[in-house]
């Protein structure tokens, strides 16, 4: 046997197949761990045909299959013969299913290469997915990162490495994990955002975050479990539903309380509940505890009953608060049509959501950096997970049309502006907190130039500039154009 | 395939009074004989496969076999080549077994694959009633223990040198 590298001269594209009227027929055996097939071949055939009658057979790509006899794999270019393969005998069969083993398996060079002592070093061994490779927020410095609780959210972490770099991001990273660590209501709350929502519903997303996450990689290099478990697009959707939905969730994990502890009662069941738990659960709660924080998914933890904060919180700017969370697709479609009210116009609620989220200081200094620096805005905006929170923005036929603003449009920098505004809305859809951002604070200057020279309705300059984002000019043409002068 | 059937002197041992044989030690080649039947028929699980390294090996001492890495573990989808080496005294006296392709596993040694005889159950406490199935067999228990199954691997494909 010298067949060293695998190729195989003898068999070219050659249809002829066990029809082959040459040599005679014989029954071969092919068993997989999970089943056996009997396959006829001609035994003057090539280990190459024998695999194209097996890949119809099983219905597995040929390079797929490895197939061994005798405790050797039989290459491609062998011959049945060769191998002394008789009618009656048994092959056994591997089917590949990681695309990325194929070529490690077919490189094997074992049995019949004795001489050859190649070291192929081909691919990486761990069986984690191929998509820890990340997914389009570029390099992964957030190996390098703090665990965060953000990584775990899209490795925003890494946008840093994009260019952004500003050293307060990450702290306000930090800021907001330590924030949640220590209030375990923030993440119901969190869970509650539609625009979390939104972004759950997407499973790709949801997987992909998952999977960056380099605490998660260690694990799934660790259990292989749990790499089938996120491959499987039913179950992601099942979890994510759960996800979305605490009640759910909870009701799932009394359900599941109550079989295990059937499960307890069989002889023997404890030990084996023990060993599943050690195994399989345990590093997988820590791992989770370590990005959430807090463990959601503890069975321990007391149902909360206490009903949520009230969203559309104390009185007085109710309507324009809820035009913020236009940002849902969910039932603010009434909500997204609220004009602006007098003292904020953008309906950044200074009172909104309350003790939502996104009221922490944290968030805060994120929105005050990012509209200091239109350029952070646009990093954001170009990672992939943020292209589908726009997407899902973008329905909402309200939020265009303010970015329509023609006299806006056709200024590039008013455009920017308009784009943190946009941006400004999303994030404080989930709660103004104590923002201090409104337009009409930006906009003082303006509003003084404005009443300097006679434009005494405050109000109506307000709108005005907010409507051409800031613009004296276009704003006073505004002004003049609605004013029945 | 041609094995000429030398036969070794049969021992037989735990006669009855009689002087019938109560236990009789089967020869050697026709043992080895029986597992490459054995090999070549598949019997077993699917999950090993064992069979002569050279078919004109007429000493029938050099094997080869084959173990496929058990699922829900690190050795999953991989396959792993060993040799095993059945003696004069086989079956009387275990097997010698190493692995070809690399491996991390707890009684195989980091350098060369060879099997440490006493952390293999089959191997420490052989028996004549063992074949080179059990062996192979046993080795893919111990890929599937606790201890062995999250060990981390040697990129697919290497084997070992010496």
């Amino acid at each position: 046997m010298a067949e060293n590298s695998g190729t195989d001269p003898t068999v070219d594209s050659n249809v002829v197949e066990n029809a082959a009227s040459d040599g005679t027929m014989i029954v071969v055996t092919v068993k997989t761990p999970k089943d056996k097939e009997e396959i006829a071949i001609s035994e003057d055939s090539s280990v190459a045909q024998f695999k194209e009658e097996i890949s119809k057979r099983f219905n597995a790509k040929q390079d797929q299959l490895v197939l061994i006899f005798a405790g050797k794999i039989l290459k491609d270019g062998d011959t049945l013969n060769q191998h002394g393969i008789k009618d009656g005998l048994t092959v056994h069969l591997v089917i590949k299913t990681a695309p990325k083993t194929t070529v490690g398996g077919t490189s094997q060079s074992s049995a019949s290469s004795s001489g050859t002592p190649q070291a192929n070093s081909s691919i990486n061994p761990s069986a984690v997915p191929n998509a820890s490779t990340t997914p389009g927020t570029g390099p992964t410095p957030a190996s390098t990162q703090p665990p965060n609780l953000l990584s775990g959210f899209g490795d925003l972490s890494s946008l840093s490495g994009m260019g952004m770099g500003s050293a307060n991001f990450m702290e306000m990273q930090q800021q907001m994990q330590r924030q949640l660590m220590s209030n375990p209501e923030m993440l119901s709350q969190i869970m509650d955002n539609p625009l979390v929502q939104n972004m759950m519903s997407n499973p790709d997303l949801m997987r992909q975050m998952i999977v960056t996450n380099p605490q998660m990689q260690q694990l799934m290099e660790r259990n292989p479990e749990i790499s089938h478990m996120l491959n499987n697009p039913e179950l992601m959707r099942q979890t994510m539903e759960l996800a979305r939905n605490p009640a759910m969730m909870q009701e799932m994990m009394r359900n599941q309380d109550r079989a295990l502890s059937n499960l307890e009662s069989i002889p023997g069941g404890y030990n084996a509940l023990r060993r599943m738990y050690t195994d399989i659960q345990e590093p997988m709660f820590s791992a989770a505890r370590e990005q959430f924080g807090n463990n959601p998914f503890s069975p321990s933890r007391t149902e909360n009953r206490e009903p949520l904060p009230n969203p559309w919180g104390p009185p007085g700017t109710s309507p324009s608060e809820s035009r913020g969370t236009g940002a849902s697709t969910t039932t603010t479609s009434s909500a997204g049509g609220t004009a602006p009210s007098a003292s904020n116009p953008l309906g950044i609620n200074a009172s909104g959501l309350g003790n939502g989220v996104f009221g922490s200081p944290g968030m805060q200094s994120l929105m005050q950096q990012i509209s200091e620096n239109p350029q952070l805005m646009q990093n954001m905006l170009s990672a992939p997970y943020m292209r589908s929170m726009m997407q899902s923005l973008a329905q909402n036929p309200e939020l265009a049309s303010q970015g329509s603003n023609p006299t806006a449009a056709t200024n590039p920098s008013q455009q920017q502006q308009q784009l943190m505004q946009q941006m400004l809305q999303m994030f404080a859809g989930g709660g103004g907190g104590s923002l201090t951002l409104t337009p009409e604070v930006r906009f003082q200057q303006q509003l003084d130039q404005l009443s300097a020279m006679g434009f005494i309705n405050r109000e109506a300059n307000l709108q005005a500039l907010i409507a051409t984002g800031g613009d004296i000019n276009a704003a006073i043409e505004r002004l003049l154009g609605s004013q029945p002068s | 395939m041609v094995v000429g059937a030398r036969l070794t002197p049969i021992c037989v041992k735990n006669c009855n009074a009689a002087g019938f044989p109560v236990c009789v030690k089967v020869p050697r080649n026709f043992r080895l004989l029986e597992e490459l039947e054995e090999g070549q028929k598949g019997v077993g699980d699917g999950t090993v496969s064992w069979g002569l390294e050279d078919d004109e090996d007429m000493t029938l001492t050099r094997w080869r076999g084959m173990i496929i890495g058990p699922p829900r573990t690190i050795y999953e989808n991989r396959m792993y080549s060993l040799k095993v080496e059945c003696g004069p005294r086989y079956p009387e006296a275990p097997p010698f077994v190493r692995f070809v392709t690399k491996i991390n596993l707890n009684g195989v040694h980091n350098s060369n694959g060879v099997v440490d005889t006493r952390a293999v159950s089959a191997l420490a406490k052989w028996q004549n009633s063992y074949s080179i199935r059990v062996v192979l067999q046993e080795l893919r228990r111990l890929m599937m223990c606790k201890e062995n199954m999250k060990l981390p691997q040697p990129p697919e494909g290497q084997i070992y040198t010496n």
